[in-house]
This record gives structure tokens, sequence and C-alpha cells, in this order.
């Protein structure tokens, strides 16, 4: 009995010495979508992942694990082994959800400096759009109108402190106006509202509503970008037309949990760098009309803090939303 | 017309060449075996399998996700009848029902009429889809935040016809359903409610292990309880295909149930689930014996599946006609389509003609697919009940537990669905009907959210609600079904006036 539990020990160290010991990769990677299958985060990350797999020759699998607005799936990477093996594909609202957390006074479920970030992959500006049959043509009349009447003028979201919220209200807070909310569950359901003309504006990823502005029901305004949208030239940014503040990006970017060795970074970081200029990469990118953006290592880590110290900010100014 | 026959004559040619079909089959079988797994529905099947349709082209990926999520409608009986667990949340009503019938012997009648209901309901669903697309889907968009609540408040009046017994305990396990539905992120300002630091509870509790737990769980928990084992229902092969009568009584609700599921199905939402409740509550009110109700009334099977299956038809009208994704099922098929490179628009029909006409066609194909596919495996499935309950009841069990998990992959919604197996055990034991709980979970976030998004449009005015046209009309309804409902009280009261005039008259001449 007692030789047997020696036996198996000593196995055990065996084992553990030997994956100490190993090259990385060794063993399948895991890439956590913190959100449903059919969402950007997934779309992003699982042309990605089979990049990175024609890069190492090695297994690497998405896996979506949901829920929360993406707080369930960061939350689940934050705390995994340090490894390399555990990866996350985030969106720009990982430093939201932290900020949002110590608003409420509650424990975060996941803090930002849990994170090593690897590589930024891609980053899209969101553009406002208003129903075509709104009388406003230009962004600067939208803002005049907000201007006129505070408050009346309405616009839908993703959810509440979601990433659309806090394009908005980093407009509001450029152009010092103040719109109505009316949040939804998603982006989907936000769409459909402003569709439906249940609300006046949306700020949303130029690719959904693409379609929509060809078919004559949606208007692009402006965009949040430092540069115009490819696809509409004509589209002015905000920063063009004197609001240098609101400039607001839906970013993709892989992070591992912090405390991941350097050797292992350094590999994936290369790795990541290869891939993006996969052309199956680059095809499905292309797909879902979204631009690739990448940035790695410390360039990456200034970008991201600079998101980060901005979108934090955007979540104080709005503080606890206090309904009637 | 003639322009249209020649589309679909283009959509057949599509949906009948060989691989589309094969796709088409591979999608329904799939879809039907989600169905039939307890617990994970067509959201989970196809997020499952999205990732595998990538490598496709657009056409057979979409035709193949859509055969799940029809086929999900076909399969998601089976257990309800057979076993009294939800095959997907859509199913809920025909446990009731579809149970009851099981006992008496009747599963297998149950299950063809489901598959007959859920045949006719896909196929004219399929007609009005092609020919009403574009006029409906404008009118689904006028659906906002005021009309969904009037909707849904509707909805919660089908609570009056849905329970058997006590009228009092009816609503005090909707009050109780409705109160599990608050917890969760409150979607207005972000504030976790009674979460109690499991981040998992931020999105609140799933209808799902609710259902799975409260119904199948419950029933396990009760048979092992009886002191001598149930007997094996051993049904015999003629008995198997439903009698003349049945089929009679089950005509009407097929209809009915066609029509209510479509246009409750084209509205932006959550529709397929509270299309069957109406379904079943309408039927109820309609029924010749509103007693057999609960008893095993086939009605209450035949309207609440057709329901569900034409909902899911009705859900892709606006999604084809102007790409708007008009639930969590359409928005993953229209990611499917930009995936694929497709732009899903309101240009769809018109820039890809072969996709629209051929999806259309193949889902013709679909449904008789599913008929020939479903009425065999129904003597399959009838001899499951064979199975003795010491092998049958723990390894349905198992399949609860891992559905469940599938869904999310969260051991947080087994959990709940175990507390909720033992919730149901003990309501059951005190006569309480679990139904309404269902209703009241699926019910309450919808109502919040609509509700308060409404009064956030209007900035507070309750008067959004009568002041939008297709609101008012709703909530209208809603008041004329009141009304209706406190007549009885009012005639008997006259009645009983009369009486004592009678008596009366009587006294003054003897």
């Amino acid at each position: 009995m007692r030789l047997s539990r020696v036996c198996s020990l000593a196995v055990l160290a065996t084992v553990a010495v030997a994956s100490a010991q190993e090259p990385y990769p060794s063993r399948p990677i895991t890439m956590v979508a913190p959100f449903p299958p059919g969402g950007i985060a997934d779309l992003t990350a699982r042309p990605v992942a089979a990049a990175m797999e024609k890069v190492l020759k090695n297994p690497v699998g998405v896996l979506n694990k949901t829920g929360a607005a993406g707080a369930v799936g960061m939350q689940f990477v934050a705390t995994s082994k340090p490894d390399g093996y555990t990866l996350l594909l985030a969106l720009s609202s990982i430093s939201i959800i932290p900020e949002a957390d110590k608003l409420f006074g509650r424990p975060p479920a996941f803090t930002v400096d849990q994170f090593a970030p690897i590589a930024l992959i891609s980053a899209d500006p969101t553009i406002l759009v208003v129903p075509a049959d709104k009388p406003w043509k230009t962004a600067a009349e939208f803002v005049e109108d907000a201007k006129k009447r505070p408050g009346q003028i309405s616009y839908s979201s993703s959810g509440v402190y979601g990433t659309l919220h806090m394009a908005m209200e980093l407009l509001s807070h450029a152009a010092g106006i103040k719109l109505r909310h009316v949040p939804y569950a998603g982006g989907g359901p936000a769409l459909t509202a402003v569709l439906g003309g249940h609300v006046d504006a949306l700020a949303s990823g130029p690719a959904v509503v693409l379609p929509h502005i060809k078919a004559g029901k949606l208007r692009a305004l402006a965009g949040w970008g430092d540069k115009r949208v490819v696809a509409l030239p004509e589209v002015p940014t905000f920063k063009e037309l004197g609001f240098p503040d609101a400039e607001f990006y839906i970013w993709a970017g892989v992070f591992a949990p912090k405390g991941t060795p350097e050797p292992v970074l350094a590999k994936l970081r290369d790795t990541l760098r290869a891939a993006v200029n996969d052309p199956d990469f680059k095809g499905a990118m292309e797909k879902i009309e979204t631009p690739i953006v990448f940035k790695q290592g410390a360039e990456f880590a200034r970008v991201f803090e600079a998101d980060a110290g901005r979108l934090a900010e955007g979540v104080r100014k709005v503080g606890r939303i206090e309904t009637r | 017309m003639a322009e249209t026959l020649q589309n679909l004559a283009l959509g057949f040619s599509i949906a009948l060449s060989p691989v589309i079909l094969w796709y088409a089959f591979v999608g329904c079988v799939v879809g039907t075996l989600v169905g039939v797994l307890p617990g994970v529905g067509p959201l989970a099947g196809i997020s499952l399998l999205l990732p595998a349709t990538f490598g496709l082209d657009a056409t057979r990926a979409i035709v193949m996700l859509a055969g799940i999520y029809y086929g999900a409608m076909y399969g998601g009986s089976t257990t309800s009848i057979l076993m009294r667990i939800p095959g997907e949340a859509a199913s809920v009503m025909t446990c009731i029902d579809g149970y009851a019938m099981a006992r008496k012997g009747r599963a297998g009648a149950a299950l063809a009429i489901a598959a007959v209901g859920s045949y006719v309901a896909g196929t004219v669903s399929v007609v009005a889809l092609m020919l009403l697309a574009p006029p409906l889907a404008s009118f689904a968009l006028r659906f906002g935040p005021p009309e969904y609540f009037a909707l849904l408040l509707l909805g919660l009046l089908v609570l009056a016809y849905m329970s058997s017994g006590s009228m009092l305990k009816a609503l005090a396990m909707a009050a109780l359903g409705l109160l599990l539905g608050m917890i969760g992120i409150d979607q207005m300002t972000g504030y976790f409610r009674f979460a109690y630091g499991v981040v998992e509870l931020g999105d609140g509790i799933g209808v799902v292990p609710v259902a799975v737990g409260l119904f199948g769980l419950a029933e396990i928990l009760a048979t092992a309880g009886l002191a001598a084992p149930p007997q094996v229902i051993k049904p015999k092969l003629r008995e198997l295909l439903p009698t003349r009568r049945e089929w009679r009584e089950s005509a009407a609700p097929i209809g009915r149930g066609t029509v209510l599921g479509f246009l409750i199905g084209i509205v932006p939402g959550s529709a397929h689930i509270i299309a069957s409740f109406v379904s079943y509550a309408v039927e109820r009110k309609l029924a010749k014996r509103p007693q057999e109700f609960g008893q095993g009334a086939v009605a209450g099977v035949a309207g609440p599946e057709s329901a569900n299956n034409a909902a899911t038809s009705g859900a892709f009208v606006p999604m084809l006609a102007l790409g708007v994704p008009s639930g969590p099922i359409p928005a993953v098929m229209l990611a499917a389509m930009m995936v694929h490179g497709v732009s899903p628009g309101p240009l769809l029909i018109e820039q890809q003609p072969e996709l629209f006409w051929g999806f259309i066609a193949s889902m013709y194909v679909g449904n008789v697919v599913l008929l020939i596919l479903n009425l065999p495996l129904v003597g399959v499935f009838v001899n499951l009940l064979r199975v003795p309950y010491p092998i049958l009841y723990p390894s349905i069990l198992a399949f609860c537990i891992l559905g469940v998990y599938a869904v999310n992959g969260s051991v947080v919604d087994v959990w709940i669905m175990l507390m909720m197996g033992g919730l149901g055990y003990l309501l059951r034991k005190l006569d309480f009907e679990t139904a309404p709980i269902v209703l009241g979970v699926v019910l309450a976030p919808m109502l919040e959210m609509a509700l308060r998004q409404s009064l956030a449009m209007s900035d507070g005015q309750y008067s959004i609600f009568v002041a939008r046209p297709i609101s008012a009309t709703l909530l209208g309804v809603g008041l004329i079904l009141i009304t209706l409902g406190l007549r009885p009280l009012v005639t008997r009261g006259l009645d009983w006036r009369a009486r004592l005039a009678l008596a009366e008259k009587g006294d003054e001449h003897p």
C-alpha cells in the first residue's frame, strides 16, 4: 500500500519534471472566447486559432466560456495556470468590467493587471448611425440638435457599461451633449431597435451596419476612429469635426494570465505576428469586414493602457445609474 | 405570383441537388438529436456546430443550421412525452398532456401527433414565409419595447388558463417564477441582483436548468419515492397510431397553433417559448372539455408543438427579409452568413436569390425529411418505455446533467437544475403545479426589460403604452380577455339574483 503510494508519487514527480522541461507548446492550447459563437470575439478567435495552429504545428482550440457580459470567461483565464496553454481573446470590455465592479463596490471578477497582453489583432472604430428618415444629415446637425434638446435624442446600446454605451458616452462628454440611453441585451437587439426607429441613434461597428447603410435604411454621420472607415470614405471622423476626445475602437487582443514565463510570451508574440499574415486569416477577417491592426509587446501594452484609462474615466463619468 | 413560382423552381433546383439535400438531412438529424437530448436546445446545438460550418459555402451552412433549428422543435417533444423532460425550453407545455397521454398508453399517438403537427406547421409557415416575408418583416420591426411589453402582458394572462388546480396555487407559483427571474444583472443599471458574488448568476437563472429540474428530475424523484415501482408500459404496435377521434381533435389545434406560432414568431425576441405557452392556453380556453387538460388532452400536445415549429419559421422572416437578428438563434445564423462573406441585410433576397430561394425550398424538403425521420422513430422511442426503471432513470439523470452542462459549460447551471429538481419534488408532494414557475422565469426578465426600456424611451411617461397603436391594441385585447374572464362572476351573480327573484315570486303566489 505504502510502496504503491511512494511509487505513484515518484511517477508524478517525474511527469512534473518532464513537463517543466518540455518545449512549449507540447500539448493543445486553449483560446478562450468569453462570448458566444457568432459574436465578434468568436469570429476573430477562430481564424486566429487556426492560423496559430498552422504556425505552431500544435492544436489550438477555441473555447466559448460565456456569461455576465464576458466576465465569466475573463475570470476563468485570469485564474488559470500561467503556462501559455490557456489564452484569452478579449475585446475592449476587458477594461470596462473591473471598473464597473469598482463603481458598485463589489469584489471584482478579475482585474486588468491579472493579464499579460500579448498582441492586438484588430481594431475597428465605431460609427454613428441614425435611421434614414431622421432629420440629421450630418454629425454637426445631430450635435447641435442634441444641445437644443438635452436628453431628448435617444440611442440604443448593447448593454449598460457595454462597448457601444461607452462610445456614446465618450461622444457626449466630448461634445457636451446629453443623450437618452436605452440599453438592450446585446448588439443585435440594439441594431433592431434603431432599424425599427424605436431609438434615434446607435454607435456600432461598421461591418454590421454597412448593408443597412447601403440599402438606404440607416445613415452614417461620423466615426470614432482617427482615420475614416475604408468602406465609408465620405463619412468624417469626430476628430475632424473637432471632438478629439471622441475616440473609440472595438478591438480584439490576445492575453495570457499574468506570470506566464517570458520565453513562452515571446514565442506567442512571434506566432501571432506570423499568424496575422496568413492568407487564410486575412481572408477570414476580410469576410467579417474587420481591419487587422497588429501591435505586440510594449506597443500593445501602451495602446491597451491608454484605452483602459479612457474607458475607466468613461465609466466613472457615467457613474452609477440611478433610475427613477 | 409567376415570378415567385419561377424563383421557387430555382430554389428547388438548388435544394434538391444531392449536396444541399445531404446537408439539410444532416441538419435535421442533428436537430432531432439536439431536441431529444434533455437540456440541449437549438441555440446550444447551433452554437456548438457553427464552427463546423465555416468550411462550407453559405447556402450549405445556412440550410444545415436551419435544419438543426426546426429539427430540434420536432425532437423536443420526444422526451417531454415519454419522460416528462422538456427536450428544449419550448416543449415545456408538451410535458403536461404529452406525458399524461403516455401514462395512459397513448405515447405513440402523442408522438405521432406532435410530428404531424410539426410537419403541418413547418410547411404552412414556410409558404407564409415565402409569400409574406417582406411586408411582415417591416411590420415586425414596429414591435419596439412598448409593443413587446404589451405582448408579454398578454402572455401573463395565459396563466389563468394554465392551471387545472387552485388558481391561488398557480399564482403563487408564477410569483415564485417571476422572483427567480429577477436574479442577475439589472440590465438597466448594471447592478448584480441576488448573485451573492457568483459571477455565473450574473446572467440570471436559465430556463433550461429550471425546466429540466422542475419537470424531469422531480418526476424521477417522485417515481423513486413510490412504494411499488410503476408498471412498465408495454406499448402494442397497433396502439402506436392515433385513433380517428384523436386526429379529429388535433386538427383544429394544429391549425390554430400554426397561425399563432407564426405570428408570435415574427416578433423580435425569444418567441418560440411564448408561442407554445399561448397556444396551450388558447386550446384550453376553446376546448369543449377543458377539464381533460393536464389529464392527457390531445389538443394540449397538438397546439403547442405546432406553435413552436411555426414560430421558428416566423423568426426567419425579419432575418431573411431585413437582415435583422430577431432572436438569439437568427443572430447566430446571421453571423454564419457573415463568415461566408454574405452581408445579411435588406438586400439579401435581391442579391442572393439562390441563397434565399434555396433556403426556402430546403425548408419544404427538410420538413418532409423530418416527418419521414420521426414517424418511424416513434416506434423506436416508445420502446424506450420498456426499459426497466432502475436502468432508465439513472441514465436519464446522467443525460440531464450532461445536457444542462453542455449548454454553457457551466457547473452552476447543473446545481441550479439539481436544486430545482428538489424544489419540484417538494412542490409535487404539496400538490403545486410547476409550469407557472417556468412561465415566470421566462417572462420576468423580458417583461422587466421591455417595461423599463419603454419608460427610458418615453422619459418615464406611461402614456407611451397607449399612444402607440400596436401596443394599445394588444392592451385592449388583454382588457377584453380579463373582462370575459370576469363574466362568469357577473352572470353567476345574475343567476343568484334571478333565483332570489323567483323565490320571492314564489312567496307571493304560493
